[in-house]
Formats: C-alpha cells, sequence, structure tokens
C-alpha cells in the first residue's frame, strides 16, 4: 500500500499533461489509488514549519498520550484503547486528541477548545458552566460545576447523568495555552470512573515555558502595520489561525487550524509582513501567542468604498 | 460426558445469541408515508397551487427519450450520455420522490429502446441505484470526481446518427480504485429544508458547541455569495431548482436553461468529446415553453423543483416497529448518546411566500445540514465545494424506516451497519457510534433501532 502510495506521487506531475480520457485506459503501468486515506481534502490544519509543537500534534505511544503542546504526558486508563483517531481541528476551534473505548468500560474522550475562537465561553471554568446551562432537559445535573485541583492546576469539574441511557458523564476542564483541554468521562460504573479521574492526578499537564497567550492581541493598536490578505478561491469559510510573535513584534510561527492550502499560503504571505508592538512581560519583550480568524469568520467588515 | 455437555451448551448459545442481540427491523412495511403534497397544498392554498403540484409530479414520472417521439418516452432530451431515463425511476421508495426502489431500472436502461449498454459490474438488479465518479483522472493525482454516465444512446431507435460514443472505462476505474458511487437521495420534505433561514441554521450551529462527543461541523458555502448551500450529499447545492438542473443534465443528459449544454465526461476532450451526430436536438433541451398555458409554460426544470418543495415529509409511525414503548425509549437513547448533535431532530423554517406548510414550520428532519468529517471509512475523495473527499452533508433521516439502502453510496441495507461505518479514523461520529455499541445494553440498541425504522 504503501508503495504504491509513494508511486502514485511520482508518477502524477509526469503524467499530470497528458490527454485525459477516460473511456479508454491509459497507456503504462496502472496508477492504483490506496484505498482508506484521504487524498482530497476540505480546509485542514497546517502550519508554517515543522518544528513548532501544534495542539493537534499528540501521538499515542507506550500505552501514554504525549501532546508537547500542551505539555501533556497522560497515561491510558488500563483496558481502554484508541481505535481511531479523531477528525482534524475545526473552524470554530475545537480539537479531539484522544477518543480511548472499550466494549463495557467507561469511555474518555479529551478535547481542547481554541479559547480564542470559542462563541461560548473566555476561561476552561467559563466552558463548563456554559455546558450546564445548555445542557438538554433529558439529562440530570449530578454534580454542578464546582472547581477542584488535579495534578497541581485547578480544573472544573461537572457531572450529569442520562436516566434513561443509565450513562453518566462527568467533564473536567483545565485550561492550557488559551484552551480549555477537557476529559469526558462517560459510562455506567462511576466507581471505575471515579479511579480515572483520581488517576489523572499523575498526569503531567501544562507548557511553563510557551509563550504567553493574549486573546485578541494582533488587533487594535498593537498591530503597527498590516496587509490584507486577497483570498480568492473559497472566501467564506472560516479561517482561524493561531500565531506566535516573536520580540520583536514579527510573526514567528503561523497556525492554521482550518484553510485549503491556497488560502493558507495567501494569509501567511500576508503575515509574516505584519509588524507588532513587542509585548512586554515586566517591561521586557516577550513572545505572545494569539489568534486571528479571516475568511468568512473574520469579524470586520470592510464596507462598500472602503 | 462433560464433552457432550459442552458442545451443547456451545451449540446452545451459538443458536441463542443471533435472537439476543440487537437487529435491524428492515424497510418498514405497510402504506407509504410520503409522496404527498404538502397539507396546505392538497387544500389548494394558494388557488391553483395543487395543479401546479400534480402536473410536476407527471413531469417527475415522465420517461425522456431522444427526440420525445416515442409512445409512453414523451419527455425530450435523453443523452447523449445518461444514467437513468426518469427522475422517479430512481427517486421511487417507498413513493415518488423517495430513494433507490428494489429493483434497479438501470439494469434496464443499458438496452432500452435498442442502446447497446454493457452493464457495470457495480450495478445489479437488487441493488442500489448508482452514479458513479471517478474521484482522480486516471494516473493522476488531478482530483476528477465528476459523475461519469453509466450509459450512452449510441443503438438506440431514436439516436440512429450517434454510432460511436463509447462508456466509461468502469473496469479499469475499479482495478485502480478510482470509483465511488452515489445513490438518490430522497426529496421528500425538501421545500422546507428549503426554507430554514441561514441564522437558524447558524444558531444551532451555536448550540451544538457544547456538546461532550467531539462534534464540531461547518457549513458548505455557496461560493458566489457565501450562503449556506443544502442539497446532495456533501451540501454542494443551494436550492433544489440547482439541484434539479445539475440531476437533469447529469442524470438524464437533458441541457437545461441551468445546466444548457450537452455534457460529456469530465476528462473527455470539451470539443471532440460528444461527436456532432450524438447531439441531436438544439439546446436547451428543457427550456421555457411560450404561447402555452401557464402550467405548461414551466420548464420540466422549474417544475422538478416544484415537485421537490411541495413534497410533504415523511410520515414516521409512532408504533412500528417495536411498539410505542420501545420506539419513545429509542427516541430518548437516540438524545442521550449524542446522535441528536449532527441529526438535529428539527428546525424551523421561515415565513414562507409559496404556501402555508412551508411557513415557520416544524421540519423534523435529524439534520443540522453541516458538513461533517467522517472519516477514512466513508470518505469518497470528491470535494464539492467547501466538502472535502470526507465531509459529508449530515443525512436528513426522516422516512430512514422505508428507505432501503443506506449511506452515500448505497454500500448496505443494513442499519447496523451503517451506523458501524460511522467510525473510522477521522471522523466526528466516533464518540457517539462507540457509545452505542459499547455502552448501550442490548434492548437499549433495539430500542435505537427501532427508533430510527420509526422515522
Amino acid at each position: 500500500m504503501r508503495r504504491t502510495f509513494i508511486v502514485f506521487l511520482f508518477a502524477a506531475p509526469l503524467l499530470a499533461q497528458q490527454s485525459i480520457v477516460e473511456t479508454a485506459p491509459p497507456k503504462g503501468p496502472a496508477l492504483v489509488y490506496p484505498k482508506d486515506v484521504i487524498l482530497v481534502k476540505g480546509a485542514e490544519p497546517s502550519a508554517s514549519d515543522a518544528k513548532t509543537p501544534l495542539p493537534e500534534g499528540g501521538r499515542i505511544a507506550d500505552d501514554a498520550y504525549r501532546n508537547d503542546y500542551f505539555g501533556m504526558t497522560y497515561a491510558l486508563p488500563r483496558g481502554l484503547k484508541q481505535p481511531f483517531a479523531g477528525p482534524p481541528p475545526s473552524d470554530s476551534g475545537s480539537y479531539v486528541l484522544v477518543q480511548l473505548q472499550a466494549p463495557d468500560k467507561p469511555a474518555v474522550l479529551i478535547t481542547a477548545q481554541d479559547l480564542f475562537f470559542s462563541a461560548s465561553a473566555k476561561t476552561a471554568a467559563d466552558l463548563v458552566s456554559y455546558k450546564k446551562e445548555t445542557l438538554p432537559s433529558y439529562y440530570d445535573v449530578e454534580r454542578p460545576p464546582a472547581e477542584l485541583e488535579i495534578a497541581g492546576r485547578p480544573f472544573a469539574r461537572f457531572d450529569y447523568v442520562s436516566p434513561v441511557a443509565g450513562l453518566h458523564w462527568f467533564v473536567l476542564a483545565t485550561e492550557v495555552r488559551c484552551h480549555a483541554v477537557q476529559f469526558v468521562l462517560t459510562g455506567r460504573d462511576t466507581k471505575a470512573m471515579e479511579t480515572i479521574v483520581g488517576d489523572l492526578a499523575a498526569m503531567k499537564i501544562g507548557n511553563a515555558g510557551a509563550p504567553a497567550c493574549v486573546r485578541d492581541y494582533a488587533a487594535g493598536t498593537n498591530v503597527l502595520y498590516r496587509v490584507e490578505p486577497v483570498l480568492t478561491e473559497h472566501k467564506f469559510n472560516r479561517i482561524p489561525v493561531r500565531i506566535v510573535i516573536d520580540t520583536k513584534g514579527r510573526v514567528k510561527h503561523i497556525h492554521f487550524l482550518a484553510a485549503f492550502p491556497q488560502q493558507a499560503a495567501i494569509i501567511t504571505d500576508a503575515l509574516l509582513q505584519w509588524r507588532f508592538k513587542p509585548y512586554l512581560v515586566n517591561g521586557e519583550p516577550a513572545e505572545v501567542e494569539t489568534g486571528l480568524m479571516f475568511g468568512g469568520g473574520a469579524t470586520t467588515v470592510v464596507k462598500a468604498g472602503d | 460426558m462433560s464433552r457432550r455437555i459442552v458442545l451443547i451448551a456451545v451449540l446452545v448459545s451459538l443458536l441463542t445469541i443471533p435472537l439476543i442481540a440487537q437487529s435491524d427491523p428492515g424497510v418498514r412495511g405497510g402504506a407509504a408515508g410520503a409522496g404527498n403534497a404538502l397539507s396546505s397544498v392538497l387544500a389548494n392554498n394558494p388557488a391553483t397551487i395543487l395543479n401546479f403540484f400534480n402536473d410536476a409530479k407527471d413531469r417527475f414520472r415522465e420517461v425522456d427519450s431522444v427526440a420525445g417521439a416515442l409512445s409512453g418516452e414523451e419527455g425530450v432530451g435523453l443523452g447523449p450520455r445518461y444514467n437513468s431515463r426518469s427522475c422517479a425511476a430512481c427517486h421511487a421508495q417507498p413513493a415518488v420522490g423517495g430513494s433507490s426502489p428494489f429493483q434497479n431500472p438501470q439494469v434496464g436502461d443499458a438496452t432500452a429502446d435498442g442502446a447497446r449498454n454493457t452493464v457495470p459490474s457495480f450495478i445489479t438488479i437488487n441493488g442500489p441505484v448508482r452514479e458513479a465518479r471517478f474521484p482522480f483522472f486516471f494516473n493522476t493525482n488531478n482530483p476528477n470526481g465528476g459523475v461519469e454516465d453509466l450509459y450512452t444512446i449510441v443503438g438506440r431507435v431514436d439516436a440512429s446518427t450517434c454510432t460511436s460514443l463509447s462508456q466509461p472505462d468502469f473496469n479499469f476505474a475499479i482495478a485502480t480504485n478510482d470509483i465511488i458511487f452515489r445513490i438518490p437521495t430522497p426529496t421528500f420534505g425538501s421545500g422546507l429544508i428549503e426554507n430554514i433561514d441561514d441564522a437558524t441554521l447558524l444558531a444551532n450551529f451555536n448550540n451544538q458547541q457544547s456538546n461532550n462527543f467531539g462534534v464540531s461541523g461547518s457549513f458548505n458555502r455557496n461560493g458566489n455569495d457565501g450562503t449556506i448551500a443544502r442539497f446532495g450529499w456533501k451540501a454542494q447545492n443551494k436550492s433544489l431548482e440547482i439541484f434539479a438542473g445539475e440531476a437533469y443534465n447529469v442524470e438524464q443528459g437533458v441541457s437545461n436553461e441551468l445546466f444548457t449544454q450537452e455534457r460529456p465526461l469530465p476528462g473527455e476532450d470539451r470539443n471532440t468529446g460528444l461527436p456532432s451526430t450524438c447531439r441531436v436536438n438544439a439546446t436547451p433541451e428543457d427550456h421555457t415553453n411560450f404561447n402555452t398555458t401557464a402550467i405548461g409554460t414551466l420548464s420540466d426544470t422549474v417544475q422538478f423543483a416544484m415537485f421537490m418543495r411541495l413534497l410533504a415529509p415523511p410520515t414516521p409511525s409512532t408504533t412500528t416497529p417495536g411498539g410505542s414503548t420501545s420506539i419513545n425509549n429509542g427516541r430518548n437513547l437516540f438524545n442521550a448518546i449524542g446522535c441528536n448533535t449532527c441529526h438535529t431532530p428539527s428546525l424551523t423554517t421561515s415565513r414562507s411566500a409559496v404556501t402555508p406548510s412551508l411557513g415557520q414550520a416544524t421540519a423534523n428532519l435529524f439534520s443540522d445540514l453541516e458538513i461533517h468529517h467522517m472519516g477514512t471509512g466513508l470518505n469518497d475523495n470528491v470535494g464539492q465545494g467547501d466538502a472535502g473527499g470526507d465531509q459529508f452533508r449530515t443525512a436528513p433521516l426522516w422516512g430512514l424506516g422505508q428507505r432501503i439502502f443506506f449511506l452515500h453510496d448505497g454500500r448496505t441495507s443494513n442499519l447496523i451497519t451503517a451506523i458501524q461505518a460511522h467510525n473510522s479514523s477521522g471522523s466526528e461520529a466516533n464518540t457517539s457510534s462507540a457509545l452505542f455499541f459499547n455502552n448501550l445494553t442490548t434492548s437499549q440498541k433495539q430500542d435505537v433501532l427501532n427508533f430510527l425504522r420509526s422515522l
């Protein structure tokens, strides 16, 4: 399978210019397309460099989930596995980091919501409260949102139950780099679920060396010079972008949560020309991470004639 | 002795497991729960609208031939390439306007009226109606994704000038994994879907953001004005009229006022792909008809859209299968495990200038009309608008109880297999479908299946 795909990548540019007629088989060796591989993508995540850790860059190895962006190492609960990876980040800033499942065992879903792009909350605690406020009537609250400490970090916890399904939900959320990292446990056996909660204490989470994260830093008088990207195709989808600004006020790193490749290229060209006031910590310039929304989700409207 | 007991116990368990496991109740029998006009249309409100609906239904059932001169095949413009010969032939189950019927009309279409087509291996008499697409132009990484019509008019008694036009090489496409399929989407209740305001969809989108199932979709927006498109498997079509015009051109080969030219295959030469001898009629073949009655003035395309717009939504059963208690329980479980996050049970339409039943009505569509990542298992590597290869519109579930084939390509008739297919790498539905399989009891699963087959 892998060999086929490599052949496919190399052969394609050579063959692309040939006459294309599907009514007759082409001459030469047939190119077989791999099954179960998404080759035609919509808006997808990408970044300006391959070195900087990304929220979606976590991996499972040696029975643990590791995520360098969130500074996270989490030992998987015994007996749970991730049969399938989650979807790519969404254009509303939602990540599925891990989905752990097994028959008749509690399920563990770990997600992250980029709080720069959340319509409902600016903090992890807000998000948990919002979940309680918007809880559908077919669930019953078992434990209202409350703060607690896990692994040396503040968490918000909220429990509810579906009486008809006999399933319980434990939602625990903490904030890391302006993301609400959430652990959602679902199951019948609340004792087993509490054990999983207890084991969270051994988790490592939080990235002390990360840049400060500041919502809306790339706005107003912080922006000294900007070049507007001009999108051509796919103009109306939301394009959430995280950037890291260096100590000299230049864009050091760009992460597209969901963008078509051409959009990413155009926006990258523009952002690399932007200049910012350096972010100051104790009077000293420091790196800062912030978010921007382009495309159909942009918050500014250019009036006719502008 | 003890070995015999063990053997008997094993045999008994093998025999009883199928009896106690949940199962798809199958296509719900009884009268078709769909196919009628909206109630205000049946009440002829506004005046004459019922005449328009009846005329539209007739046209939807009309069989096309090349020149419209064959008895019983008075529709004009079939081909040069086509997938079938009538809208209603494919949109048939459980009533006109629905989806793929038990007997696939495309087998007969291959040789109707003297046509000399080979029936591709993926078209079978008891299989789903299918259109085929090649995700890539052969031997390249250039995305194709356009429809490759199954048949040509060569050999037909009404196409004597068209003597040379080949079918696509489906065998090569199959051998190279360069083919995917789509089945007809049911059109019941389409007018309600058309009349849901973008603001309503966006409000529903915002409400979904607090879900605990890992779901976060997006919309397929119309490239010209940014409004939300909503028809087709990938929500690639903005309106029913666009949907109808494209289908008329692509599926039956009838050029019309929305898609005005005869259509070569995606990879064929634009000039020579369709020989002039096969372009039998002046174009567009379907058009506004001047100097006739009010109803007769309209083109087929306009009336196809009108038929879909005025069709009532399917009526669910409150008792079948499994009884009302099981169905109600299944509905509650469906909600509890988060299926309703994407399969939004109902949305409210805007005010309607067409007929009262379309205005400020509750559409129980079980869809958010968003596109969602469905992972590698359902990916078809066809991009349409903002939708990538694995992104599909949440399929409306109303009428599901009487559908035969499931998923975009009709790969299964078993509801459990269809739910299982929601699980694959990259799918937004992994958590909810895993809760269904891993965390519900057998009886609860059966309730969910009964509920779905009641729709």
